[in-house]
């Protein structure tokens, strides 16, 4: 330290000249890794937002490959809309997916609370024993859960076969029993003086502290179902009661040797998608952070 | 706290508990049963004892689905390393780099369907691919891609991948920012370039998450299906080239109506995951204990 001080002004300024002209070349280069990354995660995307455009005199594929088309249209997208009921799976898509969010991290809050700052027989025996049940793969149940729901529920087709066999999320019980542990015990203690209920706590005091956990647990679980394939297209057979992973595969079979149209599908998938994590991508990328500590 | 038991605890835990028994405990007693039947889901089930069992041993495609799920396991590796180090990137204090974090957790929010598809039109014959590689004059003729069974299960890799290491990044990301700043200080002081302070206090720091990845990553893994069934169709490409147990399972107990047979399929693959996950702590115990 002492050293620093006693040296003379002159030389540090051309350091620190040195230094900041090291550090833009340091930042430029690793824009460029950042950049080049970028290009190998998007050029699928690119790829097929171009081909998405094509005009039927521009063709599908040509040495050297063509980005821009010379004839864009929107016809592909036209066609792509009139045969496929896009606007069914996007709805069936929302509407399992909302319902089953909220359904998942209520029930996951609600046991989470007890794990988290109750005392009782069997506690920590049934926290391993639902640890424990992430390791069972999940198309084990798949037989026995497809018969249940033809011979038993009778929801096969309908939205709610989706909802209801993924209501608990033991992973989000344990990211919200790590939240709830967080809180200070005085709190609840407070609110039990006050003469509130064990429910009552839960609601009006734990739940609204840990919002941004909930938040996490709501994403992790909107991500796994918006884009779940397995048991959809197991469940969902009619074309109008299909979501939207389920339905693109129709694009699939019906779009063979329709390049352009299986483009112009993938993109009207993936642009509302992207919107949306446009706007919260914050939250996206934060939900995870709360999830593994050390 | 009363001293009394108390039902309260066990009020709370009624919904989750009741969903885990209806969708997680009778299916595994029920696969179980239907293991050792003759079942083709309409007609009710009839035991044959050890019979499913003694042809799954004898079935080669079983073995060939086994054993492509076990090569996929080598996506677990590949996973770690390059989402720990686009992580160490994309950790950098610069201007708009939530940009760039968010586009590369894009491919995960877009789901593997889409994702599939649109890398279908890059590996197809008459697609990207093939076109680059004209251009560079790397081939004369387009190359089919996707029939050749030697390159179907790395194209699924690829896929997985490619999907998952936005996901990874995130979670090693969050790793980082944990790691206090004056370790990174203390191992300049000790004369540590830029990739040495990494390597001995980014990578040690991030343990537990190395360890959670590990764990998901690798049971995901074993659990393959939507990539083969998307790339290559229910029949995993050309001579099962593509098929994992899950996709064999799913095309036996759907495609063919065997839930008996199935089911045992499914408890060979219940197994294995069993095993490799008591195999994974041990591993994961005596990495803790050396440290």
């Amino acid at each position: 330290m002492a050293q620093v001080i006693t040296r003379t002004h002159a030389p540090l300024d051309v350091r620190s000249r040195a230094i900041r002209t090291w550090k833009v070349i340091e930042n430029l280069f690793w824009y460029i890794v950042l950049i080049g990354v970028a290009i190998v995660a998007a050029f699928p995307f690119i790829w097929v937002l171009a081909m998405s455009f094509k005009g039927p005199a521009d063709p599908v594929v040509s040495v050297p490959p063509q980005f821009i088309p010379q004839h864009p249209t929107f016809e592909n997208y036209v066609r792509v809309w009139k045969l496929l009921p896009m606007a069914s799976f996007f709805m069936n898509s929302i509407v399992a997916t909302a319902s089953n969010v909220i359904l998942n991290v209520t029930v996951a809050a609600l046991a989470a609370y007890p794990f988290a700052k109750m005392k009782f027989p069997g506690r920590d025996a049934i926290f391993y024993f639902l640890l424990a049940t992430l390791i069972v793969p999940m198309a084990l149940a798949a037989i026995p859960s497809f018969i249940l729901a033809v011979k038993v529920f009778h929801y096969r087709d309908q939205l709610i076969s989706l909802v209801l066999p993924n209501m608990v999320s033991v992973f989000n019980i344990f990211l919200l029993r790590q939240a709830f542990k967080a809180v200070p015990n005085d709190l609840i203690d407070a609110a039990k003086m006050d003469g509130a209920g064990e429910f009552r706590i839960w609601w009006s005091v734990l739940v609204p502290i840990v919002r941004p956990s909930l938040a996490a647990a709501a994403i992790n679980q909107f991500v796994f179902m918006w884009n779940e394939f397995f048991w959809a297209q197991l469940m969902l057979p009619t074309m109008t009661n299909r979501t939207l992973p389920v339905g693109l595969l129709a694009l699939q079979s019906g779009f063979v040797s329709d390049s352009r149209g299986m483009a112009a599908g993938v993109v009207i998938t993936v642009v509302p998608i992207i919107i949306f994590f446009a706007l919260l991508q914050r939250q996206f990328t934060q939900g995870l952070s709360g999830a593994v500590k050390g | 706290m009363t001293k009394r038991l108390s039902l309260t605890p066990y009020l709370f835990l009624t919904p989750a508990l009741l969903g885990i028994a209806v969708f997680v405990l009778y299916p595994m007693a029920a696969v179980v049963y239907y293991s050792f039947t003759d079942y083709n889901i309409i007609t009710p089930p009839t035991w044959v004892g050890l019979k499913n069992y003694e042809h799954l041993f004898r079935d080669t495609v079983f073995v060939k689905a086994l054993s492509h799920s076990l090569i996929y396991l080598l996506v677990t590796p590949i996973l770690i390393v390059l989402s720990i180090l686009l992580a160490i990137i994309v950790n950098r204090p610069l201007r708009g780099i939530h940009f760039f974090r968010a586009l590369y957790y894009l491919p995960v929010v877009s789901g593997t369907v889409a994702v599939g598809l649109a890398w279908s039109l890059v590996l197809n014959t008459n697609g990207l691919l093939n076109a680059l590689l004209q251009t560079l004059g790397m081939i004369k003729e387009p190359v089919q891609w996707l029939a050749d069974p030697s390159l179907t299960l790395m194209f699924c890799m690829m896929l997985t991948v490619w999907t998952g290491v936005g996901f990874y990044m995130m979670i090693f990301l969050a790793g980082l920012q944990n790691i206090p700043e004056e370790l990174y200080d203390a191992a300049m002081i000790d004369g540590c370039n830029n990739l040495q302070k990494h390597w001995y206090i980014s990578v040690p720091g991030l343990r537990p998450q190395i360890t959670f990845v590990a764990v998901i990553s690798s049971l995901a893994a074993l659990n393959v299906f939507s990539e083969p069934f998307i790339l290559f169709g229910p029949n995993g490409g050309i001579l099962d080239s593509g098929t994992t147990v899950v996709l064999y399972l799913w095309r036996v107990a759907f495609r063919l109506n065997h839930a008996g047979y199935a089911s045992a399929v499914a408890m060979g693959l219940l197994v294995i995951t069993l095993g490799f996950s008591i195999l994974q702590i041990r591993l994961i115990e005596r990495g803790t204990e050396a440290n």
